[in-house]
């Protein structure tokens, strides 16, 4: 199942990147070639000996419409400076120019190395003395947006990946000692009986007297209270020890899944922290319906996990089911 | 109503210091070499952490390029005259789809709908009841199943996805039951 939906997020990024893509430039959305019509006015002067003249740039909104084909829009002022060489004119934006899309996007591919949105000037070089001019920005080719975005997100989140994992040791190594503090000193097993009553009807394949349920109660005690980061690697220590009980070695069992369908439900007791700094004091009226609705899904979950499980296809990969080999 | 939550986010601050100072000091008077145990016990955090570095990155990465490409848009587009029958609304669409996938991007979602809608919207009240009550699916797959190696997911990916979808239509019928 995951690898299917895996795949498909992956594939159908792809055609819809180029789908969208190949819209774009069909459309000719981003004008690629042509040039935006502009005026300029020159604060200090220009000075056609001069390698970089502070410039004030306008982009009318009329005209800006009707080049891009786009609607509405304010006319815009933007500073920035003309760059002067032997291979003709640059013009430059202020760094972080508020730019309206699609000029934004461009702006994107058409920058400087210190990220100014960057054009080249053509039509008629201004001449001494004057204080305005009217001239043509060209931008840089404008070509797969969305494919480029969709490679430079996937590099983006395999870092953001990567960290997460990495940021985690702390907070795991700290609630994996004293667990196994825990573990030691009977905590665990004393709560394995507090809580069977309550968990085995939800997990009938783990023994009775098996540390598993203790770890399960500490992973959704600590999810009741909004503790996501103790409840982790609680969570995770369940798992461990559900592995343990586990005959294969990379199939999940149906404790496994029913672990996680109730930590997917996430019945939490204590609104999440980011949802408290969001919201305010409108919280306190969201209380209740948020603990209902978490009830509810929290009987959804379950009920899914207990009669998916008893698919055919689901019971005959069942580890614990499965001929042993 | 407030003073059970009250009770209940007061007894939330005695729960993790309960366990950080309980705990050793159970194992002490119960004879139990603490620090030893604790060093052997923390030991596995990094091991665990970079065991599911693969895992995350799997799905962090599928999920981040199905966003970027502008799927998300389509399928919501796709989905709207299914749902408005429902009576759930087109413009939670997008968290009703990323809540499962992203829990920074529906968190996101909820900060831009208070400043489009205003924190007193019923959308906006909606919102903050399917963040609130369900978690990020793909991203407890990704750290539980694989702290321990499992790969054939078997059921999870349904279940966990059948639950959301009924805490996503819940969360709007409750609010709208409540604040309609």
């Amino acid at each position: 199942m995951l690898n299917y939906i895996w795949a498909g997020l992956i594939v159908s990024s792809f055609v819809f990147a180029l789908g969208y893509d190949i819209r774009d430039i069909s459309a000719d959305r981003y004008r690629n070639g042509k040039p935006l019509p502009v005026s300029l006015s020159f604060p200090t002067g220009y000075d056609s000996a001069a390698r970089r003249v502070p410039i004030e740039i306008w982009v009318d909104s009329a005209r800006y419409a009707g080049f891009y084909g786009v609607s509405g829009g304010s006319t815009q002022h933007y500073t920035g400076y003309l760059l002067q060489s032997r291979e003709g004119i640059q013009i430059r934006f202020e760094k972080g120019a508020a730019l309206p899309e699609p000029l934004a996007t461009i702006a994107k591919v058409s920058q400087s190395r210190d990220t100014e949105p960057q054009g080249t000037l053509v039509g008629s070089v201004p001449g001494p003395h004057v204080t305005t001019a009217s001239a043509g920005v060209v931008f840089a080719p404008v070509r797969f947006v969305k494919l480029n975005a969709i490679a430079s997100a996937a590099l983006d989140f395999a870092k953001t990946g990567a960290e997460i994992a990495l940021g985690l040791i702390g907070v795991l190594a700290l609630f994996l000692g004293l667990l196994k503090i825990a573990e030691d000193s009977g905590i665990v097993f004393a709560l394995v009986k507090l809580v069977r009553p309550i968990l085995r009807p939800l997990f009938p394949e783990i023994p009775p007297d098996h540390p598993a349920l203790g770890m399960i109660a500490l992973n959704l005690t600590a999810t009741l209270f909004g503790l996501g980061n103790a409840a982790t690697p609680f969570g995770i220590k369940a798992m461990e020890e559900l592995q343990t009980l586990n005959p294969s070695e990379d199939t999940a069992t149906n404790s496994m899944v029913m672990l996680l369908a109730i930590n997917t439900a996430s019945l939490q007791l204590v609104p999440p922290v980011l949802l408290l700094a969001l919201m305010g004091t409108q919280i306190n009226t969201l209380i209740f319906p948020i603990l209902t609705t978490a009830v509810l899904g929290l009987i959804v979950a379950i009920a899914a996990a207990r009669l998916l499980g008893r698919l055919p296809g689901f019971r005959a990969s069942d580890p614990n089911r499965a001929p042993q080999a | 109503m407030d003073t059970v939550r009250d009770g209940i986010s007061l007894l939330s601050y005695f729960v993790l210091p309960i366990i950080l100072v309980g705990f050793p000091l159970y194992g002490i008077i119960k004879g139990v070499p603490v620090y030893e145990s604790f060093v052997e016990g923390a030991r596995d955090g990094f091991q665990v952490a970079v065991r599911i570095i693969p895992y995350l990155v799997a799905i962090l990465f599928a999920i981040a390029m199905f966003r970027a490409s502008g799927a998300m848009e389509a399928l919501t587009k796709a989905l709207d005259p299914a749902l408005s029958l429902i009576g759930f609304p087109a413009e939670l669409l997008p968290m009703a789809i990323i809540r499962s996938l992203s829990g920074s991007g529906s968190a996101a979602l909820v900060v831009d709908m208070i400043n489009h809608y205003g924190e007193d919207s019923i959308l906006v009240k909606m919102a903050a009841v399917m963040y609130g009550s369900s978690e990020t699916t793909f991203y407890v797959i990704a750290v539980y199943f694989g702290a321990v190696g499992i790969k054939k997911t078997r059921h999870a990916v349904p279940a966990g996805l059948i639950a959301d979808a009924a805490a996503m239509v819940l969360a709007v019928w409750t609010v709208r039951l409540l604040f309609g």
